[in-house]
């Protein structure tokens, strides 16, 4: 699919792409998987399947907090909110991201030679 | 005084944890917030509603805590609606946003595995094993307590039933045959145990399952197993005291009673009572009976005693059943043999002793003699044990004449100038009262009598399991 990465490269970025979102603020499951969409020009897409038990792991490692409340439209929604030790797993996480494209990066732009 | 107040304090603190933990596995076992967002049923008009077939597979994969199951159900509902809406807004027509939509999430069983899996971490299983044995603790103690005024009401109730038979001239029978009248108080403390053994393993259950993010089934047989076995070897070996066959029968309740609290609707709370039932309860179990009390003029029965000495005859302790009085050519008359005997209440042995005294008609009364001499004249001298005619009764006591045989005999070693034996007849389980007899074979060949011996009651005093194991 043409402007769309596969999903195989996407194994294992959801975790990163959700506490980037969440990083700016509150949201709830829908707003997570549109935010990430959009931020990445509709590049990447995540499994919307993928995306709950992510979402609630992330929840069980205590890198967010889930609570219920009244969404300006619509019932009553699920929103997340990163957690200070959220904050400290998206900079490790960014900062393997980053080592991982910079060397994906040299090896396949060849951008050192 | 420190030490008393830092114990108090520690127990308030595990009853204040115990319970704020138990409430909040309540509220998460509990049906949870939902959302009228979330169906379950049918769609109208017969044909299945989609999106509740996908949740309902989803949800049966899920083995989460009631309420966890409820949020997850909610959350996706909401996310297929946003969703739904969204594919109808780009054009789809109803039907194809909806299977668009749910072809996003996935296969509904793999989603529930896998919300499932991120809920259930190694940590939250050793948080709900640790959360459980706290909350057991906790509960085992309210339990107790609740128990306590469980069996009060009981008690009372059943003095009350059993004063108005004796009333209109029904006595029930004696089950407890407890001569020191602790029997009955054995019973109901047991009985307040088995309701706090039900208490902890329900909701060391109840606590597990709700730290972990399990359901309450994926604990049970583990604690049922584990309040059996514990709750049984401390049935067994551990509640010393008083013994009888009810007495044991409500102790082996207690094991049962784990493995009910951890087995049955434990993904249910207690039933409620109304609070008008509880005061109608109370009014039954406690008013009722002291009206009873009054009406039926049982509660100012006493024992009147005349106080008149009651004069008796040797040959009324029938101390021929157990054998003849040594003749005195080998027991002079000038010679007694004085018995005593103590309870040593450490390991609850009763210890007797026997000494060679120069009788009354010795120009030195009382004088204790070398007891010697009669291991020459006599063999197999030995304490003998009988059943006896209680002491409580009015009368002197003496030999059961029942009974043809003791029920625990024990040879007398010397120790200096006496004779003694030891016997344990709080391990036996009809001791009641008893009679020790010192008799020996003389040289006749004959078995004699050699003192009038004494006599006095024991309760049965050990655990269960001695009591299962004890002799007659």
């Amino acid at each position: 699919m043409p402007g769309r990465i596969r999903g195989q490269l996407l194994k294992g970025t959801t975790t990163l792409l959700v506490l980037t979102v969440l990083r700016e603020g509150e949201l709830y499951g829908y707003e997570i998987a549109l935010r990430i969409r959009d931020r990445s020009g509709g590049a990447f897409a995540p499994s919307e399947g993928a995306l709950y038990p992510a979402l609630h792991a992330l929840e069980t490692d205590g890198a967010l907090e889930a609570s219920w409340r009244e969404s300006d439209r619509g019932p009553r929604r699920r929103y997340y909110k990163i957690t200070k030790a959220g904050l400290g797993m998206l900079d490790a996480h960014a900062e393997e991201w980053a080592t991982f494209s910079l060397g994906m990066a040299r090896a396949v732009g060849g951008a050192d030679r | 005084m420190i030490l008393a107040i830092a114990i108090l304090c520690g127990v308030v603190g595990l009853l204040v944890g115990a319970v704020a933990l138990i409430r909040r596995s309540d509220r998460r076992l509990g049906p949870g917030p939902g959302t009228p967002s979330t169906p379950s049923t049918p769609a109208t008009g017969g044909a299945p509603d989609p999106i509740a077939a996908y949740l309902d597979r989803m949800s049966g994969e899920l083995a989460l805590p009631a309420a966890d199951v409820a949020e997850v159900r909610a959350e996706l509902a909401d996310h297929l609606q946003d969703s739904i809406a969204s594919l109808e807004a780009e054009g789809f027509d109803r039907e194809t946003a909806i299977r668009e939509a749910l072809g996003r999430l996935g296969p509904a069983a793999e989603l529930g595995r896998q919300i499932r899996a991120a809920h259930q971490s190694t940590r939250r299983l050793l948080a709900g094993a640790g959360g459980g044995i706290f909350a057991a603790s906790g509960a085992f103690v309210l339990g107790y307590i609740a128990g306590g005024f469980m069996v009060a009401g009981l008690a009372v109730g059943l003095a009350a039933i059993t004063a108005a038979l004796a009333a209109v001239g029904l006595h029930l029978p004696d089950l407890i045959q407890d001569p020191h009248g602790i029997g009955g108080n054995s019973i109901l403390i047991v009985l307040a145990t088995a309701i706090a053994a039900l208490a902890a393993t329900r909701y060391a259950v109840r606590t597990s399952a709700s730290l972990s993010h399990r359901t309450p089934q994926a604990f049970a047989v583990f604690w049922a197993v584990a309040g059996g076995l514990g709750f049984g070897w401390w049935a067994l070996f551990g509640l010393h005291g008083y013994q009888s066959w009810p007495t044991v029968a409500a102790e082996l309740c207690i094991p049962v009673a784990a493995v009910a609290g951890a087995l049955l609707r434990t993904e249910r709370p207690f039933v409620r009572a109304p609070r008008l039932a509880i005061v109608v309860g109370l009014i039954a179990v406690i008013v009722l009976p002291l009206i009873l009390f009054a009406a039926t003029g049982v509660s100012s029965v006493s024992v009147s005693t005349t106080g008149e000495a009651t004069s008796f005859q040797m040959s009324d302790l029938h101390l021929d059943t157990v054998a003849p009085m040594a003749p005195t050519k080998w027991l002079p008359e000038a010679e007694v043999i004085s018995g005593d005997y103590t309870v040593d209440y450490a390991s609850g042995a009763t210890v007797v002793s026997a000494d060679r005294l120069a009788g009354p008609s010795s120009s030195t009364p009382d004088t204790t003699l070398p007891i010697q001499p009669l291991l020459s004249n006599w063999r197999d001298i030995r304490f003998e044990a009988w059943h006896a005619i209680s002491i409580d009764l009015p009368g002197p006591g003496g030999i059961d004449t029942h009974y043809t045989s003791p029920f625990a005999v024990q040879p007398a070693t010397l120790h200096g100038d006496s004779l003694s034996a030891s016997f344990s007849f709080q391990k036996y389980r009809n001791a009641g009262s008893w009679w020790i007899v010192l008799t020996a074979v003389g040289p006749d060949g004959h078995r004699y009598r050699l003192d009038i011996g004494g006599g006095d009651s024991t309760s049965f005093n050990g655990s269960a399991w001695d009591w299962l194991t004890a002799p007659q």
